[in-house]
């Protein structure tokens, strides 16, 4: 540890967590060079041929330097399959939009090369900033990770970046990072990434999973808050991000590294073994939480019994038309044909009107979260509805498929689905077309009245599935993403409990099968109540799997009944977290660290 | 007809789960400098220039879109085939 001065602010800050693992380091501050602070200056006509060369041997240099950096990653470089971003790169520097754009623009304005070059640049991510896809979109920082690099060559700023001198124990904290620098790192020094931009799609997110370094991102403002030398710990498992830990937090987070560690090490065996109380009572079915058919192999590898949630959104976003039926039903037979002969749990398309085809003229709606969406569009637009179950039902012939449809509020809507789902039975019939016609229906259980009347909606399917991210946010009337409300969000209020009781009581009383997707069907502190109240399956993000598996192989049946009839006798959630959370920090210290703050 | 050789058109769907993005796009570019012919995506009423990775990626070819590609040239046909083969690809990002 080194001295401390008293302008040191002990804070914490939550990202996302996109690499996992505990970084524990000193911050390196890597900063970018804006746009702003360049030079402007009009230049007289006979200097602008010695502009653009000066602008052209800047882009050469640029090119030698990313050719240099690319060359340097050979095949056993754990970056290797990312190097394309460099030749990417490359290519942009060349590219006629960049390169001739700036060009003309110092001849016609008679700008000098750094200002020219910064109106392109704005030009060129202003122009990103229309596309609605949000990979693509992101793809402006690629700009402006090139024009920086020329711009500095311009501006005479040649010191190296400080990716080449870390010392050892750095983590990196920085606005955004370029794959130019990510690749340059020492592997060995760097012991995590606090990152401002970005989500999980980000480039940088990518490469610190390959390097194997923990890394937070989206954490908005950290590398303004915070000075080289700074000490930090980066929990990429849970995305929280603390400055200037006091002794006992680090010694709290060395023991959680360890954990994590040794974690990894087991982690794949656990995932192969079913989930199997510890008195071999009660077997629990270990579903994953998909939206790409590609991450099918990512969740079996991390032992999921099958899908639980199958998110068709990313289907319909982002494009002008809708996807044909042929299109659907050849990604759901993938799905399927993959997990044979575990089940796969398609949810029917679950999205607001003003998010799909702009074409299609919804109205804007105030409050989109209660508006027409999800079954309630589909049912208004039965020709998507309709489009989306003939896929479903013809991939069906190609495995175990199960059809959940998400935010039933009544039983008219459930009724109209059926009635739906008769006629396109009759319509792929008359057709002539190969289907399934035992498809297991669900309700996904997410608004509070659909709880409340579990007992009626029972009657009509073949599963429950409890979504609880939107059932926790309608049922305490919180935003989730609302900052000023968000701290209300509770996953052991007890009403959230009393509500998910209510759905697997009415689920029993007619031998229904009740699973839980959402979040908190993955976090270890809920599983003995999860368990105690009867869930039947939990689905989650594929990386939970190994660690709820290992859980529900340590505990009794009887110890999960003792502790959901103590949780229910407590009158606010903060009673029923230290309830569980003690309890499983004392039953298991050593594999499950809770962060008891 | 420039050069005496008929444009050559081809409608191809997006296979890759990113879309056209920027693995594509680069290979798409490197794939280029094989060819002499022209060639464009259009998609709606934007077109754009195969050996541009910028204008690629912002023609903003998301999963499943629709693209129609033109080439005008001596080895149109093949840079068709090549450029066809490249956005139908369903690669795996990561892993």
């Amino acid at each position: 540890m080194r001295g401390s001065s008293d302008k040191q602010l002990n804070f914490f800050i939550k990202g996302v967590g996109v690499s996992g693992g505990v970084g524990i380091g000193q911050i390196v501050v890597i900063e970018r060079l804006t746009t702003e602070i360049c030079p402007r200056r009009m230049i007289k006509p006979e200097e602008v041929p010695a502009e653009i060369q000066r602008f052209e041997s800047a882009v050469k240099a640029a090119a030698q330097r990313l050719r240099d950096i690319r060359n340097s990653i050979d095949q056993d470089h754990p970056l290797c399959d990312h190097a394309y971003i460099l030749d990417t790169h490359i290519l942009l520097l060349q590219d006629r939009m960049f390169f001739e754009g700036t060009k003309a623009a110092i001849a016609s304005e008679r700008r000098n090369a750094e200002w020219a070059l910064s109106d392109i640049m704005m030009k060129i991510t202003s122009a990103f900033d229309t596309i609605e896809d949000e990979y693509l979109k992101e793809r402006a920082r690629d700009i402006h990770f090139i024009g920086e690099r020329v711009l500095k060559l311009l501006m005479g700023i040649t010191s190296r970046s400080k990716v080449h001198q870390l010392p050892p124990n750095s983590v990196i904290v920085a606005h955004d990072l370029s794959p130019s620098d990510t690749a340059q790192i020492k592997k060995e020094n760097v012991f995590g990434f606090a990152i401002d931009m970005g989500g999980k799609t980000s480039h940088t997110a990518i490469m610190a999973r390959s390097l194997k370094i923990p890394a937070v991102t989206g954490l908005e403002k950290v590398s303004r808050l915070v000075q080289t030398g700074e000490n930090i710990i980066v929990d990429g498992s849970t995305g929280i991000v603390i400055v200037n830990p006091d002794p006992e937090t680090i010694f709290r987070y060395r023991e959680r590294q360890e954990v994590y560690r040794k974690y990894q090490q087991s982690l794949m065996t656990f995932g192969r073994l079913p989930a199997v109380t510890r008195d071999g009572s009660r077997t629990v079915r270990i579903t994953a939480n998909i939206e790409l058919v590609d991450e099918i192999e990512i969740a079996a590898s991390h032992g999921a019994e099958g899908i639980g949630l199958f998110r068709t959104e990313y289907l319909f976003l982002g494009r002008k038309d809708l996807p044909s039926e042929d299109e659907q039903y050849e990604v759901y037979r993938r799905a399927l044909e993959h997990n044979k002969p575990n089940p796969v749990t398609i949810r029917t398309l679950d999205i607001g009107g003003d998010k799909i085809s702009a074409h299609l003229q919804f109205s804007q709606e105030t409050n989109p979260a209660m508006g027409l969406r999800a079954i309630r569009l589909c049912l208004s637009r039965t020709d998507i509805f309709k489009t989306q179950l003939k896929a479903i039902l013809r991939a069906a012939v190609h495995g175990n498929c199960r059809l959940l449809i998400p935010m039933i509020s009544c039983l008219t809507e459930l009724i109209a689905t059926k009635e739906i789902l008769r006629q396109v039975k009759e319509e792929l019939t008359e057709a002539g077309m190969e289907f399934e016609h035992q498809v297991k229906l669900g309700v996904l259980v997410e608004v509070p009245s659909a709880v409340v009347i579990a007992d009626i909606l029972a009657r009509e399917v073949d599963f429950f599935s409890i979504g609880t991210n939107d059932l926790i946010q309608y049922a305490l009337a919180i935003d989730r993403v609302n900052e000023h409300v968000n701290y209300l969000y509770d996953t052991l209020h007890p009403a959230v409990l009393r509500l998910i009781r209510q759905v697997t009581s009415a689920g029993q009383a007619r031998g229904l099968q009740v699973s839980m997707c959402g979040e908190m069907a993955g976090d270890p502190v809920n599983i003995p109540i999860l368990l105690g109240l009867g869930i039947d399956e939990l689905s989650m993000n594929s990386l939970s799997i190994p660690m709820v598996k290992k859980l529900i192989r340590s505990i009794n049946m009887d110890d999960c009944a003792e502790l959901t009839r103590l949780a229910f006798e407590m009158q606010d959630a903060a009673a029923i977290h230290s309830l569980l959370e003690g309890w499983i920090s004392e039953h298991f210290p050593k594999d499950y660290f809770v962060d008891q703050s | 007809m420039t050069n005496g050789h008929e444009a050559v058109e081809r409608t191809v769907v997006v296979g890759n789960p990113l879309g056209l993005h920027a693995r594509v796009a680069t290979m798409m570019v490197q794939a280029m400098k094989n060819y002499t012919c022209q060639v464009t995506l259009v998609k709606d009423d934007l077109e754009v220039d195969a050996r541009s990775v910028l204008e690629l990626l912002l023609l903003a070819a998301t999963p499943g879109t629709e693209i129609l590609v033109r080439a005008q040239g001596p080895d149109s046909l093949a840079a068709i085939k090549e450029i066809d083969r490249l956005i139908q690809e369903n690669a795996i990002e990561e892993n």
